[in-house]
């Protein structure tokens, strides 16, 4: 198990998500992607996309300058 | 995928000015980062903007005085463009993009005058059995 950082920071709408997307491609079972975005609308995207994708949401925070996403990756077909 | 949505989105692009190709853009990437199976219809005025020698999208006169504040919102965001954003939802997803073969011929440029974005030049009846089960957009 890994955990990937994204730094998403600085981003608009929708690179976050494809910045999450680009990693969850290469990540495995197991592995924890953390997120961390500035756009306003990356806490309902990030949400959205999980739901989409099937992985598990595992923290949704907002700190001071950033909203920080943890995701446990579940979905990946083996 | 675990939950209802369209089996693909198609997108018929037909506008030929700058504000339109922004959601082409971002809809496609979030599309593409969602899964979601794209397919672009390129014709009437947006089609010289996917050959080879396209021009820079215009804005439309109507909107000529928000212009430089959108110009400077884009940049300070920096956002990327509507190209890139095509580009890197091809880069992750199912996208592809399509010139209509009518409107390729009424502006008189051929498959080997297209941008290397394109896949390829079809008529309406490929698009529209490629999408048959898709929900679609006209921009």
């Amino acid at each position: 198990m890994a955990v990937i950082r994204v730094d998403a920071r600085g981003m608009a709408c929708p690179g976050p998500i494809s910045a999450l997307t680009k990693a969850y491609r290469k990540a495995k079972n197991g592995d924890i992607l953390e997120v961390l975005a500035t756009d306003p609308g990356f806490k309902p995207d990030v949400q959205a996309w999980v739901k989409r994708t099937g992985n598990e949401l595992t923290e949704l925070t907002e700190e001071k300058d950033y909203i920080k996403a943890s995701i446990k990756v579940t979905a990946k077909k083996t | 995928m675990v939950n209802n949505m369209a089996k693909g989105l198609g997108i018929v692009m037909f506008s030929g000015t700058a504000d339109c190709f922004i959601p082409l853009g971002v809809l496609t990437q979030t599309a593409a980062n969602l899964g979601v199976p794209v397919r672009v219809f390129v014709t009437g005025f947006a089609l010289p903007y996917f050959t080879k020698n396209k021009p820079e999208p215009r804005f439309p006169k109507e909107f000529e005085d928000m212009v430089p504040a959108v110009h400077k919102g884009l940049e300070k965001m920096k956002a990327p463009s509507w190209y890139d954003m095509l580009k890197e939802a091809k880069e992750v997803g199912d996208v592809k993009v399509y010139v209509c073969s009518l409107m390729a011929g009424v502006v008189g440029v051929e498959k080997g005058d297209m941008d290397p974005i394109v896949d390829d030049v079809v008529g309406a009846t490929f698009f529209m059995q490629e999408t048959a089960d898709y929900e679609i957009i006209f921009i």
